[in-house]
């Protein structure tokens, strides 16, 4: 009955410490994961102050880093679900965009709080690779004790693996988003919906 | 104050039930939610009592110390340590229900009454079990939402759980004998305290009942599969269309 106190937050937390298994492809979603989060992370610790102190610097990071990891285009077309069938690419990429923005802005947030000592390890892949839908999962060792869990979803597109939804704590980031998303779209219209995230984007920023 | 707890829950559900007669049927997820009408009503409730509840939560979030809220919590969720220990046992989790002996006494005894988490330092594991959970292993896998007034989300079938673990938690025991609520008041002020974080996010929500119920349910179910829920059926979402908005179903 009790709901741990987790944000609803995407996380990669720092320095990681992770027993590696050797894997026949390099860039299957484990590695992925792994070469990601270090990469982040030996990038944040080099220049801590430079990225505490300057959030435009540490959201350009996330989004040279992280982004290209996610396949943001399938993740707005779930978001949207049906909703998003009878709007034009255009509308569906701007969304995608401002989704992109959000995400970028959260995980910067999310960074900050997980630097220091924590701990993330990416489990060993389990079961074969489905280049539908493929689980990463990690765990997070968290600041006051504890640890969350935290999984991805990935799946095989031409640009080989992406990631489209973190499910933090059993908590999907898709299924949430989207039940808040496709009803107002569906009211409103897209239109809508875009110009308000957009802001709402704004007032994030600061 | 023990005798009329029944006449006050009687005239709260009587106010609601009347309440549900009539306005809104909205029907967002009617296989999960077949109750959303009333549980919308339980939610709004829910929200005018956190006007009170929140200040309280504030306060105690802002005055006391970082460690000592740490050991409230420590003490709150040792306390909790016996309803999950039987209901590992119920599960057949018999080595895992060591642990949380272990944990229970060590914490209780050296861990000063369940203020320090003696326990973890050791590197016993947590875990964390209830009726509600149990009664879902054995089968009774979906039950609909239901927002319990003062107490929040839950399901049916937790909600039966969580009053049955009520007579064997040592909370509920002591209300139960003593006649006094400060234990569970307390309690709540602890759990408010840690969800202050996740305020702004419920109140910028564009329907903030859709996001809490889809947040527990979905934790929930973390909770029962313990940490290795499913993944969602992703090709579902993109075929999936939502009820009718504002569909005249009745209640």
């Amino acid at each position: 009955m009790k709901i741990p106190a987790k944000k609803l937050l995407l996380m990669f937390s720092c320095v990681f410490s992770i027993s590696l298994f050797a894997q026949a492809e390099v860039d299957d979603p484990v590695s992925l994961v792994i070469k990601t989060t270090s990469s982040i992370f030996t990038k944040l610790d080099q220049n801590n102050e430079k990225y505490a102190s300057d959030p435009a610097a540490l959201q350009a990071l996330v989004r040279t880093d992280l982004i290209p990891l996610l396949d943001v285009h399938y993740l707005a077309r779930l978001t949207l679900g049906r909703a998003g069938r009878g709007i034009e690419k255009e509308k569906v990429d701007a969304f995608a965009e401002i989704m992109i923005n959000l995400l970028v802005i959260r995980y910067s947030k999310g960074l900050l709080q997980f630097r220091g000592n924590e701990q993330v390890m990416v489990l060993p892949q389990r079961g074969e690779l489905n280049e539908k839908l493929t689980r990463v999962r990690t765990r997070v060792k968290l600041p006051r004790g504890g640890e969350a869990r935290i999984d991805y979803a990935f799946h095989k597109t031409a640009d080989g693996w992406k990631a489209f939804d973190v499910i933090v704590e059993g908590i999907s980031y898709v299924a949430t988003y989207r039940n808040q998303i496709m009803p107002d779209v569906q009211a409103n219209g897209i239109d809508s919906v875009i110009a308000r995230l957009r802001e709402g984007e704004l007032e994030l920023v600061h | 104050m023990r005798n009329r707890l029944p006449i006050i829950i009687a005239v709260l559900l009587s106010l609601l039930l009347s309440a549900c007669a009539g306005t809104q049927n909205r029907h967002t997820d009617p296989e999960n939610d077949p109750w959303e009408g009333f549980n919308r009503k339980v939610y709004a409730f829910n929200d005018e009592l956190d006007k009170v509840v929140r200040p309280v939560a504030l306060g105690y979030d802002k005055i006391m110390p970082d460690p000592f809220q740490r050991g409230v919590g420590n003490f709150f969720r040792n306390l909790d340590a016996p309803v999950t220990f039987i209901n590992q046992i119920l599960q057949g989790k018999a080595a895992q229900s060591a642990d949380t002996f272990g944990r229970f006494l060590i914490n209780s005894t050296i861990g000063l009454l369940g203020f320090f988490d003696v326990a973890s330092r050791l590197g016993i594991p947590f875990y964390n079990e209830d009726l509600g959970q149990t009664l879902a292993k054995w089968g009774y896998a979906d039950s609909r939402y239901l927002m319990l007034p003062f107490f929040g989300p839950s399901t049916l079938r937790d909600s039966i759980g969580l009053y049955t673990d009520s007579y064997y938690h040592p909370v509920g025991i002591y209300t139960r004998e003593q006649g006094q609520w400060w234990p569970v008041v307390a309690r709540g002020i602890d759990q408010r305290a840690r969800f202050l974080d996740q305020d702004a996010e419920l109140e910028q929500a564009y329907d903030p009942y859709v996001l809490l119920r889809d947040v527990w349910l979905q934790n929930r179910l973390y909770q029962i599969y313990d940490g290795d829920p499913p993944l969602a059926d992703y090709d579902l979402y993109l075929e999936e269309d939502l009820p009718e908005p504002d569909s005249d179903r009745g209640e």
